[in-house]
């Protein structure tokens, strides 16, 4: 849904990476160094923000839609 | 007993103790996990939220941040003197959120929590609790208390807190060809080539896997081994506490526990004779 706060292993917090991490990546550049600069070294950290896709922005569009007609 | 400090950053350090033993540093390490208390939020009182995010899933991510913990102004709320269940100023902190998305989709962030203590805040203000559809609300207050992890993992002040034998690696140098191998072989770069011999570089890195042993020619040249009475200590906070405070306090409730012990045996000794 939206980006866990903190890694589900070890604990080391991770939500406040993760629109630094997206901004990065999609600016082309490579994931590996964009982890290794956010300070993310073991493979449990990296792949909450790897593997995490952000569901929410997809469910909000629902929400936004039904405000727009509403007025 | 001896400490050499290895390296140590504002969120970070590694150790290496000498002359101590496993139940020892056992002890140490479950004691900086579990009984170390860290501030974090424990209930939520929830005025508004018409968020996609339920109240208990909000409720929980507001409970995983991290809260900057100051350990001498506050109390273990089961040792408070207050003894009220709703806590008072020694034992409790409030934070309250209020957000309203207008226009746009609002992402909230930690930043947004307002503390009534400015020295308990979120380590980071930019960690994202919610996003908010244009008219959705949110508001709420949380009440962030210490606690242990023995009763929760929001509460462990630390995300690493481990330790491993100190290795030990010896090359026979009349056996060594320098052929290379062990150094490609190696994981962490623990050896390098120094002119026409082997040499380990960063001892402290090795993980003990013996792939440099089973590389070389035999009888092996390279010898990889751990001391047992030395060993690396590496911790990582979440940033509550600074680490030496978090190594100081598991100490000192080490201490405490021994003092116990002792104190409770003394008498009953007294009793008994």
């Amino acid at each position: 849904m939206i980006i866990p706060v903190r890694c589900f292993s070890c604990g080391k917090l991770v939500g406040d990476k993760w629109e630094d991490f997206v901004k990065k990546v999609k600016a082309g550049e490579d994931p590996k160094v964009v982890l290794d600069s956010l300070g993310m070294i073991r493979y449990c950290c990296r792949r909450m923000l790897l593997s995490h896709v952000d569901i929410i922005d997809e469910i909000l569009k629902f929400y936004e839609e039904t405000q727009k007609k509403e007025f | 007993m001896d400490i050499q400090l290895i390296e140590k950053t504002n969120i970070s350090m590694q150790l290496v103790i000498r002359g101590v033993d496993v139940p020892f540093m056992n002890a140490l390490r479950r004691i900086m996990m579990a009984e170390v208390p860290s501030m974090a939020v424990d209930d939520v009182v929830f005025i508004e939220n018409s968020s996609v995010l339920h109240d208990e899933v909000l409720a929980h991510r507001l409970g995983l941040v991290p809260l900057v913990t100051d350990l001498d102004s506050y109390n273990l709320p089961e040792k408070c003197t207050c003894k009220s269940e709703f806590g008072c100023n020694l034992c409790r902190v409030t934070l309250t959120l209020e957000a309203e998305a207008s226009e746009s989709i609002t992402t909230i962030y930690t930043g947004d929590l307002k503390s009534e203590d400015p020295h308990i805040t979120p380590v980071s203000d930019k960690i994202p609790l919610v996003k908010l559809a244009p008219g959705q609300k949110i508001k709420l207050e949380a009440y962030a208390r210490l606690g242990t992890e023995m009763v929760h993992a929001k509460w462990q002040p630390v995300s690493v807190c481990a330790y491993k034998y100190l290795p030990q690696i010896n090359i026979d140098e009349k056996l060594c060809n320098a052929c290379e191998e062990c150094v490609k072989i190696c994981s962490k770069k623990v050896l390098v080539r120094d002119e026409n011999k082997i040499v380990p570089k960063n001892t402290i890195e090795c993980t003990l896997c013996q792939d440099c042993v089973k590389v070389c020619s035999s009888p092996p040249a390279i010898n990889v081994a751990w001391s047992d009475d030395s060993y690396v200590f590496n911790i990582e906070t979440d940033e509550v506490l600074p680490p030496e405070r978090i190594v100081l306090e598991a100490l000192n409730i080490l201490n405490r526990k021994i003092d116990d012990l002792l104190g409770q045996l003394t008498t009953k000794n007294e009793l008994l004779h």
